[in-house]
């Protein structure tokens, strides 16, 4: 069962729906993983983030109505989630950190699973101080090579919104690592 | 200044790598964990969340009808009013107020509008009954204060 409309179709009989759910995780649970991980940077957070994703995949599988691909939905909710997330968790820290980013920088200095050299942890320095939204299609279009079509469907921007923003993504990212870089060079 | 615009970054130049990784065997069991985590979010969903979940479609039906009685009432009220009798009182009443701005105190006689007073006053006071009035004011009294009063 490899298929997303045979696993949609097993989803929807009670005595099949469980297992087809397990199929549905096997298959996405990689991507949507390190999808997930690229917003958020902290492994145990991936995790939380990964295992509500899923839940809330469970409960709205129902209210799917193929009008976009699977994989365009579920890539939606996990990005929904990692926000939502980051916004709870910025909320909490605000009266203790200076700004915004600071806590993603934190998050990402404080993961144990990090094992990227001093320009690989510059790159990502540089990607968590971007706007949210920028940050969101860097991502998305730099590691994890998603079509501006499909990404427009995920995060509901227009494909020339989208393209604007990584191209001023790049720009920022460009500036960052200049800027900081002599710092890291021997 | 176009070169300057279309040059690449960089840093887009060097390979792709991932820096992050996950513990071992992360994967392995992710199914049983989230299926796991699945049926403990079903069983402490809070009990006021399994009522609601359970009032849901009666609530929802409820509220369907509301909405269809007041988009049927609305109409039925606006062309084919109900209570007649209200407008025609405020008709009527409309008409006397009116009437009643439009007298002219100069064509009443001072005597008879006098009389008309009093007229009225006098019908508003109610008849007393003799033996009414007599038990009124000997309550409260012994039979002795009685009889020296009526004695008096």
């Amino acid at each position: 069962m490899t298929n997303d409309q045979q696993i949609l179709d097993s989803l929807k009989d009670p005595s099949t729906r469980e297992l087809a759910f397990r199929h549905l995780i096997s298959k996405y649970k990689e991507r949507l993983y390190w999808h997930i991980r690229k917003i958020v940077l902290n492994h145990d957070d991936t995790d939380d983030v990964l295992q509500n994703t899923f839940i809330k995949i469970w409960n709205g599988i129902d209210s799917f109505r193929a009008e976009s691909s699977l994989f365009t939905w579920l890539y939606r909710i996990a990005t929904n989630e990692s926000i939502t997330f980051l916004n709870q968790r910025k909320r909490k820290m605000m009266s203790s950190l200076n700004g915004e980013n600071d806590y993603l920088i934190e998050n990402l200095e404080s993961d144990a699973y990090f094992d990227g050299d001093a320009w690989q942890m510059l790159l990502q320095k540089a990607i968590a101080v971007l706007p949210e939204k920028q940050r969101l299609v860097f991502n998305m279009k730099y590691f994890e090579e998603i079509k501006y079509e499909e990404m427009s469907v995920i995060l509901g921007t227009s494909v020339g919104a989208l393209k604007a923003s990584y191209h001023h993504a790049v720009k920022k990212v460009e500036e960052y690592v200049k800027t900081h870089e002599t710092r890291i060079e021997p | 200044m176009y070169e300057e615009e279309n040059r690449q970054p960089e840093f887009l130049k060097r390979p792709k790598t991932n820096p992050f990784r996950t513990p071992d065997h992360y994967f392995d069991s992710l199914e049983d964990r989230i299926m796991g985590g699945i049926e403990h979010a079903g069983k402490t969903k809070s009990p006021s969340a399994r009522i609601i979940q359970l009032l849901k479609p009666a609530l929802g039906l409820a509220a369907s009808f509301t909405l269809v009685y007041l988009l049927v009432q609305y109409p039925i009220n606006q062309f084919f009013p109900k209570n007649t009798n209200q407008s025609v009182v405020s008709a009527a009443t409309t008409l006397y107020l009116n009437d009643d701005s439009t007298l002219n105190f100069s064509f009443i006689d001072e005597n008879s509008l006098v009389n008309a007073i009093f007229s009225d006053e006098a019908t508003n006071i109610p008849e007393i009954n003799q033996d009414e009035m007599l038990a009124y004011l000997s309550s409260g009294m012994n039979d002795l204060e009685i009889y020296s009063e009526i004695q008096n």
